[in-house]
């Protein structure tokens, strides 16, 4: 294949953050599985399909470091803030679904509303 | 006006009404600004703030006010909600945060996925260097950025990279130490999940500094996700010309393959991991001449550590200037910890060198999670030592923890409580060096089988105070004659133990107690007459039928029989068995 | 040149010398016990440490290079009690065993407890528990007391290449012993013992001998025959003090007679014959073409072992011929029972050797029995015929010469150098050459198959044909050489080599698993060159002029090879797994 260049990067770039409209993403590290993130991920598979829901993507992702905290699930749905739900057992992953992907209400008493310092952009 | 959210929790300790009580009023605030169709209200689960009273965060503005008072929502709604601008003296003042450069795409991209580490920057450094820098000029980066090795060495990388390029020999290799044995840290695993291609691109970058045509990832095979998901990358990067002949169309080749451990602590070490990729015994051999000269098959070897590596990148892409600003002054940059243990919030912390102990166990870690007294910290793995509550206030850095006894270690941070006992953590450290020592050298082997053996009778009710000096003098012994750093280091726990618990050690041997009530052979066990009910539950679940009487005469425990097992204790429903 | 400073005075020494070798020239021998000057280090002890001055690092003498500027100091208060420290912890794993055990006097252990004053047992005594091995006729094992020095796994598997021995488990309970935990009977051992040369303790130990020898030689019934072997006089002599080479030849006819034996003979004579048959074999292959070659020597034992075990498809390659111990004994119940009317059947035949794979040699095959009763009863090594000496108290040193009893017993200088690697090709050379063109050589001295490199060659002229020789010495030189002759067959060309010598051992006999401990290069040297001295002194050079060999044709063997010759003489080879 041609040999890659910053022109080619710069367009992967453009087309990932195109695509980074609504989405929803589970971690799944070793400490999310040990806490039951498959089940988490499965749920919210069902959930979206029960709701006929096709414009948001599930995607998995690393460990966000907050393990004692675990299944993690970080939704992010146009028009609202971007939040990272924790300990998203089964059950309040379909209403993470229903309340906030199609209720567009965020749920109370689930949201880690961690402030970090970025050490670059 | 736009939409805002509002999250908000009461951070005093142990208060989840207060946040209910809270919400309360200001949602009731918010019906009588009319705002409650514009402003989303959410309790959250957590802030990341502790004891700062009622928090909020305001959303998209992201501004966060702490201790908050009822009469504070007004100005909030009038000056905040209304007209986006900050209640300056409400602002939250943070100390100090968690920084994320290590982990900062860990649990934002998805691991599985090549263009989303790109979009994020990925392989921008690699790019930049194969085009516009020479190795030395890496190396001089890396120098100067002022990175030490994170795996707990904490030796020059820059010096290591320029010693392995400086060698002579016609081959060179770069291998990435994923052994992680330490028990309690998981920072390396977490990091080759989450974003393998950090590490992958900072394997190339190290190659292409010191001339390696060939890399290794060491992976300790109790690590099958982390395998998986770094072969996955390894393919992904060569399928897209970042990895194998002439990388992004240059000179530079390397290839990468995974080797896996095989279940040995031992093999963290530099010389026994070369011996393992050999297919010998996983033993050590003296240094010099070191890997760098004469490592993997006899050719100059550079070995480091996944976080170590994870760094690289970024240095190359924001600056040596940019890093070395970052941290104390003899220890640049983040260390990613694994905090856990009896802290409320256990998991990855990264944070500047420099940051206390007590921010990291209690702002970052939320503190004792069952609210009592906080004991010790324990840093460093089986190599590092306690330090207990006064020194909780020393800046984190390689040289600031070696003063205390301790070491930085790989990150491994496990927070003790006053239930927690210090004999019983020596016991457990040794225990674990005993096992996973090689065996080659007798200070370690025999040293350290004789050290579990004094703390297994010192827990057990049997040790004497001679005891005491045998095991300064064994520890002594390991740590001055010790072939590797297994058992130059396995002593650590015990000298620091001793030095600030020692009083913890004797009371055991003279009193035949354990403070914190831990070592089961010295709990007595009796019951308490008045609490004591007469149901004879204790009675039917005594293992030992050590407890006996009746209805009549109330029931009492016989200390000759009894094991110490603590099932009446367990059973016991109205706590009238007292356990010391 | 290194400038460096020990314990604060200046030293200069050449680059890649260890701070071990640099203290001796400030007069500090830095106490050691895995460290063996043959081997290269394994550094597990830790008792060598030395500190680096002014700071709390350590660092290991025996293999850290010194560098320039290095400031070093052997011993302080600290390192001192560390070193006793770490001497009483390998104690506490140790038997207390040293007033039965054979290493009593000469175990490094116990040389080191003696000199750091052990007292008391400081720490719980933990023993193994490790059941003995002693499943082959020429060792013992007795893993509870192996320190870990790991030099017998060194030597066994970097040096010998027979991987017979190794580390196995980890941390406390790691363990020495054969390959896959199996008996060591059942492992590619060849029992060349050099193993046992090198340990430090009694973990492995030759299997004595010397009580039933002792048993023989008291009893009134045996007629009692002792042959030494050529290595063992130049060797024997260190045991009593003197130095590595001195030819103790005299002295040790007579002590084995006031011990008490009723005829000393050499094995050095029967040298002499084993060139006699094996140069003839020789002339058969290399002239008549009657086998293929190249004819590859097969007087070591533990050759033969390694052949049967590991390369059996070099199996007609070897000489039949038996080795000089076996064709001692043989002679010594026929030829000379018959001659001096001694009824065989109470001839009890004790052999010296510098060897331990000789114990096994004595039961071999059937063919080891062929003078109706077993050919060579017992043999003892070195270092037991020592003790043997020692225990009757006898004045070794002062001891005056004496003759052997000629019949089985005068040798020639070709003989005599079997006892070093060479040797038995410059013998067998001389008298092939004579063979084949019925004159004597010239020069009898080959420089270019002395000395210990590993594998040497050489090329002579015989009657206008070329004869290629190579010897090798230590067996893990050995394969290379074989890997030659075998490509070369494959292939189907003429071999590189027409004749070969091995020796499983590094130096030939002269290094021999039953010799007095403490072996290096130098001393290997030294006892090669005393060898050559007697050698040079001889009279007779060439086995073949030797009068009491030509005697023994004459009236017993008719000539070489001659049916009674390979009744006798000659032997077989078979594949095998264990033994």
């Amino acid at each position: 294949m041609a040999t890659m260049t910053a022109q080619d990067f710069d367009a992967i770039k453009e087309s990932v953050q195109a695509g980074n409209k609504n989405w929803i993403k589970v971690g799944m590290s070793t400490c999310g599985i040990a806490a039951g993130a498959s089940n988490t991920y499965r749920a919210l598979e069902d959930e979206l399909t029960n709701q006929g829901q096709t414009t948001v993507s599930l995607r998995t992702c690393g460990c966000l470091g907050m393990c004692h905290a675990e299944p993690l699930v970080e939704v992010c749905i146009e028009g609202l803030p971007r939040v990272v739900y924790c300990n998203v057992t089964e059950d309040c992953a379909r209403e993470i679904v229903r309340g906030h992907v199609m209720g567009r209400k965020l749920l109370q008493d689930h949201i880690l509303a961690m402030h970090y310092e970025e050490a670059f952009s | 006006m736009s939409e805002k959210t509002v999250l908000l929790q009461d951070t005093t300790a142990g208060s989840t009404t207060g946040t209910h009580d809270f919400f309360g009023i200001f949602k009731a605030a918010l019906r009588e600004s009319n705002l409650a169709d514009t402003v989303r209200l959410v309790r959250v689960a957590d802030m990341g703030i502790y004891n700062q009273g009622v928090v909020m965060t305001i959303l998209p503005e992201d501004i966060t006010y702490a201790n908050v008072e009822p009469n504070d929502i007004k100005r909030i709604i009038g000056v905040t909600l209304k007209h986006g601008n900050p209640v300056k003296d409400l602002l939250y003042q943070p100390k100090f945060r968690q920084m994320r450069l290590v982990l900062k795409n860990c649990g934002r991209l998805d691991p599985s996925s090549i263009d989303e580490y790109i979009a994020a920057d990925g392989y921008r450094a690699l790019l930049k260097v194969v085009e516009q820098q020479t190795p030395e000029q890496v190396i001089a980066d890396l120098t100067a950025s002022g990175l030490r090795g994170r795996g707990g060495g904490g030796y020059s990388t820059g010096l290591k990279w320029k010693f392995t390029r400086e060698a002579a020999g016609d081959e060179k290799y770069m291998i990435c130490n994923a052994d992680e044995g330490d028990p309690g840290a998981y920072m390396d695993r977490s990091v080759l999940e989450g974003n393998p291609h950090s590490v992958i691109e900072g394997m190339l970058l190290a190659g292409y500094a010191i001339g390696a045509t060939q890399g290794f990832f060491y992976i300790r095979a109790e690590y099958p996700l982390a395998i998986e998901r770094v072969q996955k990358a390894i393919d992904q990067a060569r399928e897209r010309g970042l990895l194998g002949s002439n990388v992004l169309g240059s000179d530079f080749s390397m290839e990468i393959e995974i080797r896996l451990g095989a279940g040995a602590f031992v093999c963290g070490e530099e010389t026994a991991l070369i011996a393992s990729i050999e297919g010998k015994r996983g033993t050590p051999v003296p240094r010099p001449p070191y890997p760098s000269v004469k490592g993997l098959w006899g050719m100059p070897t550079c070995i480091n550590n996944v976080e170590t590596l994870a760094n690289v990148a970024p240095i190359i892409l924001h600056g040596a200037e940019w890093f070395s600003g970052i941290g104390t002054k003899t220890s640049k940059g983040t260390k990613v910890f694994a905090v856990t243990g009896k802290v409320r919030n256990s998991g990855l912390v990264e944070v500047p060198m420099g940051t206390t102990l007590r921010d990291i166990v209690f702002e970052i870690g939320g503190g004792i999670a069952s609210g009592k007294a906080f004991k010790a910290v324990q840093t460093g793995g089986p190599s590092g030592g306690v330090i207990p509550e006064k020194y909780l206030d020393t800046p984190v850095d390689y040289d600031n923890l070696q003063k205390l006894g301790s070491i930085m270690g790989s990150g491994g941070m496990i927070v003790m409580d006053e239930d927690d006992c210090m004999v019983d953590i020596a016991k457990f450290y040794i225990t674990f060096c005993v096992e996973e020592s090689c065996g080659k050298c007798a200070p370690c082997r025999i040293g350290g089988y004789q050290i579990m053996h004094i703390l297994n009778g010192i827990t057990e009710g049997r040790g004497t105070l001679e005891d005491l000096d045998r095991l300064i003098l064994i520890s002594r012994a390991m740590k001055m004659g010790s072939l590797c750093g297994l058992g130059q280091t396995a002593a650590n726990p015990i000298i620091s133990t001793l030095t600030y618990f020692e009083d913890e050690y004797r009371e055991h041997i003279v009193n035949h107690r354990c403070p914190a009530g831990k070592c089961k052979a010295l709990l007595k066990f009796s019951i308490i007459r008045h609490l004591c009910k007469r149901c004879g539950l204790c009675e039917r679940a005594c293992p030992e039928k050590a407890i006996s009487g009746d209805r009549e005469h109330g029931y009492s425990i016989d200390a000759d029989k009894c094991t110490h097992c603590g099932v009446c204790f367990d059973v016991c429903k109205f706590s009238a068995v007292e356990r010391v | 040149m290194i400038q460096a400073t020990i314990n604060r005075k200046p030293v200069t020494v050449p680059e890649g010398t260890t701070i071990l070798e640099a203290a001796r020239q400030v007069q500090v021998k830095i106490p050691t016990l895995c460290y063996h000057p043959d081997l290269p280090p394994t550094a597990s002890c830790g008792i060598c440490i030395v500190r680096l001055e002014g700071t709390k690092r350590m660092l290991r003498a025996c293999c850290t290079p010194i560098e320039e500027g290095m400031k070093i100091i052997t011993h302080d208060p600290e390192i001192v009690e560390v070193r006793r420290t770490v001497l009483e912890l390998i104690l506490s794993n140790h038997p207390n065993d040293c007033l039965k055990c054979g290493r009593n006097q000469s175990c490094e252990l116990q040389n080191l407890a003696a000199d750091f004053g052990i007292r008391e047992e400081l720490f719980t005594k933990f023993i193994g528990g490790n059941p003995k091995d002693d499943s082959t006729n020429a060792f013992v094992i007795e893993p509870d007391k192996c320190i870990h020095c790991g030099r017998c796994i060194e030597i066994c598997q970097e040096i010998q290449g027979v991987w017979a021995l190794s580390f196995l488990g980890r941390g406390f309970n790691s363990r020495f012993a054969p390959a896959a935990g199996q008996k060591l009977v059942d492992s590619p051992c060849v029992l060349c013992g050099q193993c046992a040369s090198h340990c430090p303790t009694g973990a492995i130990f030759e299997k004595d001998d010397t009580l039933q020898v002792w048993q023989e030689l008291q009893n009134p019934d045996t007629f009692c025959v002792v042959q030494i072997a050529p290595v063992v006089r130049v060797a024997i002599g260190e045991a009593f003090g003197m130095s590595a080479g001195t030819n103790v030849t005299g002295k040790l006819y007579t002590v084995l007679r006031r011990l008490g034996f009723n005829a000393v003979f050499d094995t050095s004579f029967a040298a002499d014959v084993t060139i006699m048959e094996e140069a003839s074999e020789f002339v058969e292959r290399f002239v008549h073409k009657k086998g293929p070659l190249p004819l590859i020597t097969s007087c070591c034992p533990s050759w033969v072992i390694y052949l049967e075990k590991q390369v059996p498809d070099m199996v007609e390659y070897f000489s039949s011929c038996k080795s000089p111990q076996q064709i001692s004994g043989l002679l010594t119940k026929t030829y000379y029972a018959e001659k001096m009317n001694v009824d065989p059947s109470k001839i009890v035949v004790v052999s010296i050797m510098p060897c331990t794979s000789k114990k096994a040699e004595l039961t071999r095959t059937e063919e080891m029995f062929a003078s109706g009763y077993q050919d060579v009863d017992y043999s003892l090594t070195t270092r037991e015929l020592a003790r043997m000496i020692k225990q009757t108290g006898k004045d070794f040193a002062n001891l005056p010469d004496s003759e052997p009893d000629h019949l089985l017993g005068d040798y020639t200088g070709a003989g005599v150098i079997f006892g070093t690697t060479g040797g038995v090709m410059e013998a067998a050379l001389r008298s092939a050459y004579s063979f084949i063109t019925k004159e004597k050589l010239g020069e009898l001295e080959f420089e270019d198959i002395r000395g210990l490199d590993g594998v040497k060659e050489l090329s002579i002229d015989v009657a206008g044909s070329k004869v290629n020789v190579a010897v090798a010495h230590g067996l893990g030189n050995v394969m290379s050489v074989m890997n030659r002759v075998r490509e070369a067959r494959d292939k189907g060309e003429p071999s590189p080599y027409d004749f070969i010598e091995v020796m499983a051992c590094p130096g030939g006999c002269a290094g021999g698993g039953g010799q007095p401990y403490g072996v290096t290069d130098e001393i290997r040297a030294a006892r090669a060159q005393g060898l050559y001295q007697d050698d040079r002194e001889h009279e007779f050079r060439l086995s073949h002029e030797n009068p009491c060999v030509q005697q023994l044709y004459k009236d017993f063997l008719g000539e070489p090879l001659s049916h009674k010759a390979h009744e006798l003489l000659h032997t077989h080879y078979v594949k095998r797994t264990t033994g």
